[in-house]
């Protein structure tokens, strides 16, 4: 008999076996023994590690419950996605500015009642980060690492352009004074900036802040061509407009990467640039010996009462819906925010605490010597943080595409401010209108 | 054997396809057109809302500036595209020692992974230390800034597709192959230059074969995603990079406007099927469909 | 007579020369176009084996100061110390099971269905077969939606079954190329077949499918190739960064602060290249004729 019609269906059998074997494979069964966590987190590297330590010391100490920490690339879309599809891990490390879009979407679960049950209050954190977890009178996360922002500046460059280095700039005049003093262009090439608004460009919304504006208010009304907005971002063109917008873009091409020895700041390339809490940690990695200093970013001479003026940031710890393990999940985040955990967590992160109560250790025992800084402007009244806006995103991209516009020197500030609102003002209208609509029609 | 029962087996050898285009390519095609008349969001149930994404659309600049930039890269990458293959095949088809070797060199780079070939591009065409503008700056004073110049952007893009045209070159070549030696010796009894040789006997016996490649690079560069993704994750400088499918996708996966993102879907496809048919019906008189 | 002789040989003389002087032309082009084309290559190479101070030098170092090839061990280590936790060796299992389910189900759906197309006769199937290549025309952004959503009714989401299973269910490319050369085997084959009493699957399996070997060799290289370097499918339908392929999981070494280790990515990169490059190698012939076969017109 021939056997050899046979051996086609045969290998069809096999390879498809091998293919369920493989789900199961990659899906993991549940067996008796403790409750496994699955906990998705967007670090990599040294906050990886530094999480780790704490997984560990909670693993350690509940013999019942289990986290598995996984890394995970492109965290905020991934999730949600797996929150569609339920499979969503039962913790997940979001950002801050995630917040109401999962909210509104209804893809992580209110913690109120567990919140009220286990005591955690607002109380025990500094009023700028407990307003960034709650959005609609509930709260829907609970801080993991916070950070503050700040000028930094480097006192090395200061000295060899014979600036005082203990003098770093109160008032944006100062500022500008100071930046053309360190200014270097050769041959039509601009070599070093005193002060270079596109690096590392990752905020471009709140430098309205700075001037006492705001890109957009509570209610999602636009208000990017208010006179203080417009004030910041020709505030911004000032610097292009120096340089010649074709050089200034030639400059921000050849500035290298962040978490690089080729951070422009520490190539001594760039004296002041505004940054967060873990810059600390990197000018230790990368070039230790540098001198260095940090202050609260320049407010206008005219707007005295701008003093302190900080932007404040937050990663975040939500429980996704539909979340297998939602009590053990939270378990763990409430032993996050202990007091103990949270400021291990964040002196090997090199990051302040979002807590209210700080023990005399945490001051000890970091390692940025300007920790106290970061901390009194995350507890200042000026403290600011990122609109709770569903379609922030969109808004933020849209505004990073009219600020492009300003740097290349393609359009005044109005005319940015202006068309960007006309096209996001329509939007942020239309997601509310559905919003309601979607509320009255019971879906 | 008798006709019902073979056409009841060809249904069934058939029957894997037909139920797949079903499944995976029809009923998407028809619930995409339903959501495009949503709102959607995956989490909740979809929400009719009429036409009003495709008017959101008719006004959404955005989209302007992603259809404007879509059909700017594909003018220019696909003749690029096409002429360059055609080029590189014709060299790989001489009768020469180590063609495997060529052959192996230039398909290369399409054998590179979207997110090392994103890196590469990113560190070779910087406008400070790049070494393309290393190399350039000797000859020209000013090289362009090729990323961070939204005029630069669309034209760096189509460099690294010309880079990678491998696929397409190995189809000419394989056509090139089959050109019938008889007709090319014929055309150098009769004294035909090079030139007369591809332009009266080559080129007309692969004729099908462009019409084919044209048809696959109009679809392939209209709906170019990975490279521009991977670069320029908000659009590049001023969007100058933000194309079709990297705003259907960002509408999709970021805003969670999946309506919105299917009735941009089926904008394109009805564009891609009306340009395709176009360059059908124009090359009909010029494609030559003889047995070979 | 003697001058009549002398002609011919001297032309072909100097046919001779034009063709070596063609050659040597076409030898000198080609030289110089595959160094451009393998420039890009050839500097990923380079950056796989440099330490990380040279990598974004300015000016850029072009041969290391010295060779790191810790690089690719690190890049390979499951959780290496100065990167984090990329599962290289997880990824590459993943991809090399996606690979074999996909080209499976690739090569056995179509080429049970080309049969069909091909040698059996039913009322309305070259109508189908038009339809079938209208299918082509379908762009994937109009299908990334609607079919997230059916994966996700199917409740295939976070597993591999959305990039693997459809592909047992044939794809228009696939079979138009698979009929083009089932077509070209004589009909009388399978008659006779029938004659001695075959059924219709043995003839497929035991008579035409042996003769096909290489336009199915080349469909099977073909949805190797796309699979392993596919980073749209993996990126849209797996969640879970253990399920990664290596075309995604070459994102992980990406750091959210920029922070790339870029020298451990290209090694890894490297990797991931170098066994499709020396497939490609070694099947370029049957790639070219497997095209050439199927008459792709």
């Amino acid at each position: 008999m021939n056997l050899r019609p046979l051996v086609l269906p045969l290998v069809i059998l096999g390879v498809v076996a091998t293919g369920f074997y493989c789900e199961t494979l990659s899906v993991g069964t549940a067996g008796p023994g403790p409750v496994h966590v699955v906990y998705w987190e967007k670090w990599t590297g040294f906050e990886f590690d530094a999480m780790k330590k704490v997984v560990d010391d909670f693993n350690a100490t509940h013999k019942d419950i289990q986290v598995d920490m996984l890394s995970t690339t492109a965290i905020e879309t991934k999730t949600l996605m797996a929150v569609s599809a339920q499979v969503a891990p039962d913790v997940a490390g979001l950002y801050g500015a995630n917040i109401a879009q999962y909210a509104d979407d209804r893809a992580v679960e209110p913690l109120d009642d567990l919140c009220k049950e286990s005591g955690i209050k607002a109380d025990d954190y500094l009023p700028a980060y407990f307003n960034m977890v709650t959005y609609e009178g509930h709260i829907w996360a609970l801080p993991s690492t916070p950070a503050s922002i700040v000028l930094h500046y480097n006192k090395d460059m200061f000295e060899k352009a014979g600036l005082d280095p203990e003098k770093p700039p109160k008032t944006i005049e100062d500022l500008d004074a100071l930046s053309v003093k360190l200014n270097r262009v050769s041959g039509g090439q601009i070599t070093q900036a005193g002060f270079f608004p596109p690096e590392p460009g990752w905020w471009n919304w709140a430098w309205a802040n700075y001037f006492g504006g705001k890109i957009v208010d509570e209610s999602g009304k636009i208000t990017a061509t208010s006179p203080e907005c417009i004030r910041a971002m020709t505030w911004i063109q000032t610097f292009p407009k120096k340089f010649g917008g074709t050089e200034y873009q030639s400059f921000k091409q050849g500035l290298g990467n962040f978490q690089s020895p080729e951070n422009p700041f520490m190539e001594d390339r760039l004296a002041m640039e505004v940054q967060g809490v873990w810059m600390a940690n990197f000018i230790n990695q990368f070039k230790s010996g540098l001198k260095w200093g940090a202050a609260p970013f320049p407010y206008p001479a005219d707007r005295p009462d701008l003093a302190g003026t900080a932007l404040v940031d937050l990663d975040v710890l939500v429980i996704p819906s539909g979340a297998k393990h939602k009590r053990e999940a939270f378990e763990f985040i409430k032993f996050v925010q202990t007091q103990k955990e949270m400021e291990k967590l964040c002196l090997l992160q090199w990051k302040n605490t979002p807590l209210s109560k700080v023990s005399p250790e945490f001051w000890a025992n970091h390692k940025n010597p300007f920790i106290k800084l970061f901390y009194d402007v995350s507890a200042s009244k000026n403290a600011f943080s990122a609109p709770k806006l569903g379609v922030w995103a969109q808004m933020n991209a849209e505004l990073g595409s009219e600020v492009d516009a300003i740097n290349l020197l393609h359009k005044t500030p109005k005319e940015a401010m202006e068309s960007f609102t006309e096209r996001m003002q329509p939007i942020v209208d239309q997601y509310k209108k559905r919003h309601e609509m979607r509320l009255a029609r019971g879906l | 054997m008798n006709r019902r029962k073979e056409a009841l087996i060809g249904y069934l050898f058939a029957s894997p396809w037909l139920l797949g285009m079903s499944v995976f390519l029809l009923y998407p095609l028809v619930s995409a057109l339903y959501y495009s008349f949503c709102d959607y969001s995956v989490l909740k149930p979809p929400m009719t809302i009429g036409t009003a994404n495709y008017i959101e659309l008719y006004h959404d600049a955005v989209f302007r500036k992603a259809v404007a930039n879509t059909f700017i890269y594909a003018a220019f990458a696909l003749p690029t595209g096409l002429i360059s293959a055609l080029v590189l095949a014709m060299l790989l088809n001489a009768k020469l020692r180590g063609q495997n070797i060529y052959r192996t060199l230039f398909f290369l780079p399409s054998l590179v992974p979207a997110i090392p070939m994103a890196v590469l591009w990113n560190w070779l065409l910087n406008g400070q230390f790049g070494i393309f503008n290393v190399l350039i700056g000797k000859i020209v004073y000013h090289p362009p800034n090729w990323l961070g110049d939204p005029a630069w952007t669309k034209p760096s893009l189509v460099l690294m597709g010309t880079w990678g045209v491998g696929n397409t070159m190995l189809i000419y070549l394989a056509s090139l192959q089959d050109v019938p030696t008889s007709l090319i010796e014929a055309a150098e009894l009769d004294g035909a230059s090079s030139w007369q040789k591809t332009r009266n006997v080559t080129l007309p016996m692969i004729s099908p074969v462009i019409l084919f490649n044209s048809v696959m690079g109009l679809i392939g560069s209209l709906q170019i995603f990975a490279q521009p993704f991977v670069m320029f994750p908000l659009g590049g400088p001023e969007q100058s990079a933000y194309f079709y499918s990297t705003y259907l996708y960002d509408k999709a996966f970021r805003d969670h406007a999946m309506g919105y993102a299917c009735a941009m879907g089926w904008i394109m496809f009805i564009v891609i099927f009306i340009l395709t048919l176009a360059l059908i019906k124009f090359s009909e008189k010029r494609v030559h469909y003889g047995g070979t | 007579m003697a001058k009549l002789q002398l002609a011919p040989s001297r032309r072909n003389r100097s046919a001779k020369t034009r063709t070596l002087i063609k050659n040597s032309a076409t030898h000198v082009v080609l030289v110089a176009l595959s160094l451009i084309f393998i420039f890009p290559i050839a500097w990923l190479l380079l950056t796989a084996v440099k330490p990380m101070t040279e990598v974004l030098h300015d000016p850029p170092i072009w041969v290391p100061t010295h060779f790191e090839w810790n690089n690719f061990g690190d890049a390979m280590k499951y959780q290496s110390d100065t990167l984090g936790y990329i599962p290289f060796l997880v990824y590459a299992r993943n991809t090399i099971v996606l690979c074999i389910l996909v080209v499976t189900g690739t090569v056995v759906s179509n080429a049970i269905v080309a049969y069909s197309f091909a040698r059996l006769r039913w009322p309305g199937r070259d109508l189908m077969f038009a339809f079938t290549l209208a299918t082509m025309m379908i762009p994937f952004p109009v299908l990334m939606v609607p079919t997230f959503t059916l994966f996700h009714n199917l409740n295939w989401l976070g597993s591999f079954r959305p990039l693997w299973i459809p592909s047992w269910f044939g794809a228009a490319f696939n079979i138009f190329l698979l009929r083009q050369f089932f077509k070209t085997i004589p009909f009388e084959l399978s008659e006779a077949a029938r004659l001695d009493g075959a059924s219709e699957w043995k003839i497929f399996a035991g008579v035409i499918v042996p003769l096909c070997k290489p336009a199915l060799g080349v469909v099977a290289l073909f949805s190797f190739l796309y699979t392993w370097n596919d980073f749209i499918g993996p990126l849209i339908y797996l969640l879970d960064q253990k399920q990664f392929t290596l075309a995604l999981g070459l994102q992980s070494f990406q750091n959210q602060h920029g922070g790339t280790p870029f020298n451990q990515q290209m090694a890894a990169s490297a990797l991931v290249i170098l066994p499709v490059m020396i497939l490609f190698f070694f099947t370029q012939r049957l790639f070219v004729q497997g095209i050439s076969i199927t008459g792709l017109k």
